[in-house]
């Protein structure tokens, strides 16, 4: 499951998402829902350093920034096959990130 | 609409607060430090000091508020100037803009931070809210991942090379064995810079900068008061600032400088060929090649070819980061914000000693600050000339 924020005044998506839309100042906000929304690779790196100790286990990573096809851009952790212009598809797994400290 | 000029406005008394890997001491201590030596440049007691700037990473939980009482300063201007690297020259602007207003008589600006086993990974960690909720998660690469990303697009964008990259650390590498100030002083070869080890591909360790401790400062008053100390100044022909430009890129290939680039050079009177050096803010060579396009010193994705034709030592075509930038001065948190301005009055007044560029009389400083999520957002420039 994913979700991403959408202004349902002026219809921007956004993220990272906030408490007002980012465009025009409504409050007004709903989320744009589903197993996966579709998107492209913008930019690729492979990660071979972490600043916390919990992810170096894991390295090396790689990461993108990918734009969902409804705008706005995200960091995502990659499938190592995707390359920038790739169509992919987002999808949110809490698993794979940083737990919060 | 171009601003009013920085007539009557003297910029002097460059200082730094020699930076060093690691420190016991706290971020306010080498901001003190950094005050006396301003107080000791100039030759005025502290309470001579009625205007304040100040720029910190590691004083929190205090900000500039909190040092006033900390070093014993009651100024009537007061400036807390969290932009990172357009710390400084954002600093210049604003007491410039209050000195010529009667606000304050002699502004001392500073910035500066202290640096630990933890300092850095604490700050990376929250740097900010959106960083730290929808970047830091996704392996916690800190600003080595985020300006790994910009530097990929950019390469696809422009044709870069790591060779390009290469260039101007080397090049500044040079010119920091030049300065005694610079913490890193071995010789580089663009060989040992490409086999450096990968942090966050494509970008390696010779990228990024070293995080250490420091701090850097200058002061800023009406001409007649510098004159009538005796202090050698410079004068500010030209400066913007801009935050959040082109909200819409996808990606960050261009700052803010592109917005405001031709009001810069219209208020400076001047154009990119009239300088003697360029100072940009450089943590991660890609960036300062995003400014040699914004700031107009060659065409929008023509960076690359920018770099091949020129050479950014201390006697080449475009003298760069003159005191080997932070690549080879080390990153003193905020301090890196003053850098450049720093380093570039030191070189328009002929104070740069060994590594002096000759007739000096205009300076380009650049400042990028701030990856609050997936780009810098304060970006600033300035151009200095001499009085």
């Amino acid at each position: 499951m994913i979700r991403l924020q959408r202004c349902a005044d002026c219809g921007r998506a956004q993220y990272p998402p906030r408490e007002v839309c980012g465009t025009c100042l409504s409050e007004r906000l709903n989320w744009d829902c589903g197993d996966s929304l579709p998107g492209h690779v913008l930019a690729r790196t492979v990660l071979h350093h972490s600043n916390e100790p919990a992810m170096r286990a894991r390295l090396p990573l790689t990461i993108g920034l990918v734009q969902f096809d409804a705008g706005p851009v995200a960091v995502c952790l990659l499938a190592d096959t995707i390359v920038p212009g790739d169509a992919v598809r987002i999808r949110f797994n809490a698993d794979a990130l940083l737990e919060a400290a | 609409m171009i601003a009013h000029p920085y007539d009557n406005v003297a910029l002097c008394c460059p200082v730094t607060e020699p930076y060093v890997r690691r420190s016991e001491h706290d971020a306010a201590w080498f901001l003190a430090r950094t005050l006396q030596r301003l107080l000791d440049s100039a030759g005025i007691e502290k309470s001579a000091i009625d205007g304040l700037c100040v720029s910190s990473f590691t004083l929190h939980p205090d900000t500039a508020v909190g040092f006033t009482q900390y070093a014993g300063l009651s100024p009537r201007f007061l400036e807390w100037l969290p932009m990172g690297g357009a710390c400084g020259i954002v600093a210049l602007r604003r007491a410039a803009r209050a000195v010529q207003a009667g606000d304050a008589e002699v502004v001392a600006c500073i910035a500066g931070d202290t640096a630990n086993e933890t300092s850095f990974r604490d700050l990376v960690a929250n740097f900010s809210s959106f960083s730290r909720d929808a970047v830091y998660p996704y392996g916690a690469g800190g600003p080595n991942a985020s300006f790994a990303l910009i530097a990929d697009a950019f390469m696809r964008a422009t044709g870069a090379t790591r060779e390009d990259f290469g260039k101007l650390a080397v090049a500044q590498r040079a010119n920091a064995q030049r300065n005694p100030l610079a913490l890193l002083r071995g010789p580089l070869t663009l060989d040992q810079y490409l086999a450096s080890r990968p942090i966050s591909e494509p970008l390696h360790l010779l990228d990024c900068v070293m995080p250490c401790a420091g701090a850097d400062g200058f002061l800023v008053m009406p001409e007649p008061r510098a004159r009538k100390l005796n202090l050698p100044f410079v004068r500010v022909l030209g400066a913007i600032e801009r935050h959040n430009a082109f909200p819409d890129d996808p990606v960050q290939l261009r700052g803010g400088w592109a917005m405001d680039r031709d009001a810069l050079w219209t208020q400076a009177g001047i154009g990119p060929r009239d300088v003697q050096m360029v100072q940009t803010y450089d943590d991660y060579p890609v960036i300062s090649m995003l400014q040699f396009e914004g700031l107009g010193l060659c065409a929008p994705r023509e960076a690359p070819d920018f770099v091949r034709r020129h050479d950014f030592t201390i006697e080449g075509s475009v003298p760069h980061n003159t005191g080997g930038g932070q690549l080879s001065m080390g990153q003193a948190g905020a301090a890196g914000g003053y850098l450049g301005l720093v380093e570039a009055t030191r070189q328009v007044l002929g104070l740069a000693e060994g590594r002096q560029v000759r007739n000096a009389e205009h300076a380009l400083v650049s400042g990028f600050g701030m990856i609050n999520y997936d780009r810098g957002l304060c970006t600033a420039a300035a151009v200095l000339g001499r009085a």
